[in-house]
């Protein structure tokens, strides 16, 4: 499974790809069981150049509660930095929040789709 | 300290009104992220993993307490209200927005700052000895070549687009705390056999995938030379450098593939047909520098302060204080007070807008209106009375500003690691905690002694960890947070020359690091003989006691 994630232009802002557009939190982003329509997504996000910058497709799994990605990086990215809890997205809280916290495992370069290719 | 004069000034306006247009053009879609991202990089604003990041240059390190105010201010409105001084003695911030990012360039631009060559294939901001101008032993104060420097490298059109980046610092004293051979060039100032100025002229040093200590090429050069020298070091790197391997574009490379002695050799051709003259810094325009760094408002004072020595007998904390945090000043009656943005369990180099007010206060009550910035991520008061470094304690202390530890093993230096950097492996900020917790009891961390640990959470090296007593090194394991240990890596300074660290043993998961870290200073106090530093005893006993220590149970 996978998911479609980029920094919003305006601000940097980590943001999630579904059916609306792009939206701020992982809990709210489309996830794609197949490859197609995520590669059509993707290239749809690259021709938006004014929304988000560099989108790119990683890979989430089930954890305990529903889906997470399946990279720590990612994981970082969807809650905010580890030294300071009150910033990023962890801050709101919630079991959203909650059930990222307590995925687990692949530090960096597992999970990104197409890392080497896109670098 | 050297103010802008018309000239930086305009361009720095010029500049910041420049990015503004090219900023509206990429939010309004008329350039795309490809055109845009060289530009913004060019400007110091990089994207990292949770929003952008600017790099404010501060040009060897040297504050007035109108520009720190500047940086509060900054970090308050744009950011959310603290600023990370990094190893290049700039600083970061990580929550920026692209539509504010030209309001900051002109609210910067209005004191003398900017974030011009913080990033891209040019000659970077310059650091330089944090205590020039205050040290008993330099020859010169060497921010004046610094400041020479910065003025012909700042937009020189032909080293713009350099091979890879390019990182020079000077030191003007025997003691090398800018950690020079670890630069592309390090400037190491003294005095001749006739009394006059000339440099020792070092390249080819740099961390990251493959690191050098840089190498001396020329002895005894003749100050006023130095541009049309570093001119012929620029040109020959930029006629050879490869450009075909980022990871082997550093000059480091090139030095290493031609050997020093060839490299040098084809710096003093091209130098020797050089016409120096219209390269060389001018008599006149040195001298206009040379004034911008004359000693101002010291006043003539006993050597010892009765208050100062009474404060001692009185309060241990401050007296700890004034043991590890205060230095000698070249003037009698003064001091140099080191301000640790370490507190245990605090993010290295880290400082909120509160505080960087409340040092720039400082800096003008009591320092002749200047702060310092270290590579070693803390913040000097280069110029207080020794009457006054009590108030000053007491400021600090109730800012939070007085953690006693420079040098000691809880002054870590850390990058910032997974946690914000998009190039990181693994995150270098909670090992740094979690080891400055581990000896957060002064008595403890006085016990240990002088003990360097800088972490990296990459192999670009940001954090130093070639060169630290204890390095350590974030990886990237089958998809899991590792660190890999080195032991008795040296930047030079106190400790005699640099030296580069020695693999301990395999890997660690990041839980285990900081009980390693107690291991091997539990190895290093058994072991120490009189007077010996860990860096000393690791020197005499090589890796073994400590690897055994660490990999016993693995055998």
């Amino acid at each position: 499974m996978k998911a479609l994630t980029a920094n919003r232009l305006a601000d940097g802002e980590v943001v999630f790809w579904n059916a609306a557009g792009w939206a701020e939190r992982f809990a709210d982003a489309q996830v794609f069981a197949d490859d197609a329509p995520a590669l059509a997504a993707e290239a749809r996000a690259r021709g938006e150049i004014t929304m988000a910058v560099d989108p790119y497709l990683i890979e989430v799994e089930p954890v305990e509660g529903g889906l997470a990605p399946v990279s720590y990086r990612e994981r970082l990215r969807a809650l905010g930095p580890t030294n300071k809890l009150q910033h990023g997205k962890q801050a709101d809280g919630g079991a959203a929040i909650e059930r990222l916290f307590r995925a687990h495992g692949a530090a960096r370069s597992s999970g990104r789709v197409n890392l080497i290719k896109r670098k | 300290m050297y103010r802008y004069d018309d000239i930086d000034k305009a361009m720095l306006a010029d500049r910041a009104a420049e990015f503004r247009e090219q900023c509206a053009r990429r939010l309004a879609g008329e350039i795309d992220e490809d055109q845009f991202k060289p530009i913004r990089l060019m400007n110091g604003l990089y994207l990292q993993l949770h929003a952008y990041m600017l790099r404010i240059a501060i040009p060897y390190g040297t504050l007035s307490s109108e520009q720190l105010r500047k940086l509060a201010h900054v970090a308050r409105r744009y950011d959310r209200g603290y600023g990370h001084f990094t190893t290049r003695t700039n600083l970061q911030l990580h929550w920026i927005k692209l539509a504010d990012a030209p309001d900051i360039l002109d609210d910067l631009a209005s004191v003398g700052l900017h974030a011009i060559q913080t990033s891209g294939n040019c000659i970077r901001n310059l650091t330089a000895d944090p205590h020039a101008g205050a040290d008993a032993d330099e020859v010169d104060d060497p921010r004046i070549w610094a400041e020479a420097i910065r003025q012909w490298s700042t937009f020189h059109p032909e080293f713009s687009f350099l091979p890879r980046k390019f990182k020079i610092a000077v030191i003007a004293a025997p003691t090398d705390r800018a950690a020079t051979r670890i630069y592309d060039i390090g400037l190491r100032l003294h005095r001749g056999e006739a009394g006059e100025l000339a440099f020792e002229v070092l390249v080819g040093g740099g961390l990251g995938r493959t690191p050098y200590l840089g190498s001396t090429i020329r002895q005894g050069l003749p100050a006023r030379h130095l541009l049309s020298y570093l001119q012929a070091i620029l040109r020959v790197y930029n006629r050879h450098g490869r450009r075909d391997n980022a990871w082997k574009a550093r000059i480091k490379v090139l030095v290493a593939s031609l050997g020093a002695e060839e490299f040098a050799r084809q710096v003093e051709e091209e130098w020797a047909r050089t016409d120096t003259a219209p390269v060389d810094l001018p008599d006149i325009e040195l001298a206009r520098i040379r004034a911008a760094f004359a000693p101002v408002g010291f006043e003539t004072l006993p050597p010892v302060s009765a208050l100062f020595e009474a404060a001692k007998s009185e309060d241990r904390a401050f007296a700890r204080f004034a043991r590890n945090n205060v230095m000698a000043h070249k003037k009698a009656g003064y001091a140099i007070v080191n301000i640790a943005l370490k507190t245990p369990g605090e993010t290295p180099g880290d400082c909120s807008s509160d505080q960087m007010d409340v040092v720039a206060d400082l800096a003008a009550h009591y320092s002749l209106d200047e702060a310092r910035v270290s590579y070693e991520q803390n913040l000097i008061l280069p110029h207080v009375k020794l009457d006054d470094v009590p108030a000053v304690y007491a400021a600090l202390a109730a800012a939070g500003l007085a953690s006693p530890n420079i040098g000691l093993i809880s002054d870590i230096i850390a990058c910032p690691g997974l946690d914000y950097c998009a190039l990181a492996n693994a995150r270098a900020i909670p090992i740094a905690q979690a080891i400055a917790r581990t000896f957060a009891d002064p008595d403890l961390a006085d016990a240990v002694g002088p003990l360097k640990i800088k972490i990296s959470g990459c192999i670009n090296a940001c954090g130093h960890h070639h060169v630290g007593h204890i390095g350590i090194l974030g990886v990237d394991k089958k998809g899991e947070e590792f660190y890999q240990l080195t032991l008795g890596g040296s930047g030079g300074g106190d400790e005699g020359e640099a030296s580069l660290g020695q693999i301990l043993g395999p890997a660690l998961p990041a839980g285990e690091v900081a009980p390693a870290v107690d291991q091997l200073v539990g190895v290093y106090l058994r072991q120490r003989e009189v007077g010996e530093r860990f860096l000393d005893t690791f020197r005499r006993t090589g890796l073994t006691p400590f690897k055994e220590a660490i990999y016993a149970d693995a055998h």
